[in-house]
């Protein structure tokens, strides 16, 4: 496996989760996107009693990115020192943590600063996505430990861009979409796929106010309307699509709600780089 | 309605993005302050002037929670507006108010029109009540032809969604009659 992407990582949980891994080879890997470094992040991270082994990817290019997008010191290994300059440069947004509803402004300005510090955006575009940010983060505290029973759930984000896009992630580790949901009466005993649908489809949340809900449904709709990729993992199923269609799949099971969106850069305004 | 019956609530005072839920809640705080502070019947325009972003869950909380409470009837026979330079910026109190079924008078570019949820019919009486300023239920019936029960219930919602006032002025047999006030400043 050289590419760890929205597309491919579920391969990765599979050998860990499914097949029990206990070393994990990535060291052919030549390319990572925040939506998969936020899992693996979180995989090397989650509390259970195993000990996994994880050779990192051998290509510097790669592995100076994901050190420099904080994975090495957030996961708590020292992977040669500090990160350089040049991979500082490269990242956009490296990890950030998402815990308190408070921080989440500053969270969202900063996100916001390097954006624009990197380029000139169009100013709707700038705006929706400042709304998605908002949306999407305090979602976190919010749902992602709303039934008290996940012990120390971590919520994570970060962005990068490439060539022709902007791949923004948001993931965390607690209850998941059928574990917020079923805390309101009548969506007790939904599956995976279920919630998902419920919460993407029906715009439903789990709260009764009217006001609540909608948000995801309209996040993804603005991402189909950009000609946007969007991945949104709970439990064992993720929804997928892009300009070419999507479903609801299965997937090994993995706690939390984990969400990527690729987003092309002329949607912004970002001319892409001739090769 | 005097000026001293109206108030300016610009929501850029908690900053220019925003925001979360919880900073739409305390905000909310504010905007119920305002309106009390107000005699009955008076008016708080929400100005959205100075906003770089406005994401739809503060707006539910601030907006659509607080419309909500005044259709309710918790702030009296007051009622709230909202001024805004674009309709982008609208745009997630709109779907909010739709969502909660409600519908709020909005100023953009001069003119007055409906967000949230609203029918072209509810539109088309608004917009004459607000041109008459005053009027009655049968002059409504002949100005837009239309049958009693009809016109009726249209107003019954706009008196209910606090976009016009209805003050009864007497009897029909058992049925009340009423005068139907725009609530704007002519």
């Amino acid at each position: 496996m050289t590419r760890l992407t929205m597309e491919t990582i579920d391969d990765v949980i599979e050998l860990v989760v499914d097949h029990g891994a206990e070393d994990l080879d990535l060291r052919a890997v030549r390319f990572v996107d925040p939506y998969a470094l936020l899992l693996l992040d979180l995989l090397a991270t989650r509390s259970d009693d195993r000990s996994m082994r994880i050779a990192w990817p051998e290509t510097p290019a790669v592995r100076g990115w994901m050190r420099a997008m904080g994975l090495f010191s957030d996961i708590g290994i020292a992977r040669g020192g500090s990160p350089s300059p040049r991979d500082l440069e490269s990242t956009l947004q490296p990890i950030v943590e998402i815990a308190d509803e408070d921080r989440i402004g500053r969270v969202v300005d900063g996100f916001h600063h390097r954006l624009e510090e990197r380029y000139p955006l169009t100013e709707s575009s700038r705006r929706a996505l400042v709304a998605i940010m908002i949306e999407l983060f305090q979602n976190i505290p919010h749902h992602s430990n709303a039934s008290g029973e996940a012990d120390d759930a971590r919520g994570i984000a970060a962005m990068q861009d490439y060539e022709g896009s902007i791949v923004l992630a948001v993931a965390d580790d607690g209850i998941g979409l059928r574990g917020s949901l079923g805390l309101r009466p009548g969506f007790e005993d939904l599956s995976d796929a279920d919630a998902l649908r419920a919460i993407l489809d029906g715009g439903i949340s789990r709260f009764a106010d009217p006001g609540r809900g909608g948000e995801l449904k309209r996040i993804a709709a603005v991402v189909r309307s950009w000609d946007g990729v969007f991945a949104l993992r709970s439990g064992t199923a993720l929804l997928y699509f892009n300009t070419e269609g999507g479903d609801i799949y299965d997937v090994p099971e993995f706690p939390g709600v984990q969400l990527g969106l690729r987003l092309p850069r002329h949607v912004f305004g970002i001319e892409t780089v001739d090769p | 309605m005097s000026p001293m019956d109206t108030a300016t609530f610009r929501i850029a005072r908690f900053g220019t993005r925003l925001g979360t839920r919880l900073e739409g809640e305390r905000a909310r705080a504010e905007l119920a302050g305002a309106l009390r502070a107000l005699p009955d019947g008076g008016q708080v325009r929400v100005v959205l002037d100075g906003l770089d972003v406005l994401s739809t869950s503060f707006a539910d909380e601030l907006i659509g929670r607080t419309y909500q409470h005044l259709v309710i009837g918790e702030f009296g026979e007051r009622t709230m507006v909202l001024e805004t330079p674009s309709a982008e910026l609208a745009d997630g109190i709109d779907v909010k108010l739709a969502q909660r079924r409600l519908a709020m008078l909005c100023l953009l570019n001069g003119a007055w029109s409906l967000i949230g949820q609203h029918t072209p019919a509810m539109d088309e009486t608004l917009r004459l009540i607000l041109e008459k300023g005053t009027t009655t239920t049968r002059e409504l019936i002949e100005d837009l032809d239309l049958q009693m029960n009809a016109c009726v219930n249209r107003v019954a919602r706009l008196a209910k969604l606090r976009l016009i006032r209805r003050v009864q002025i007497g009897m029909n047999g058992p049925q009340p009659i009423y005068e139907l006030h725009s609530i704007l400043e002519s």
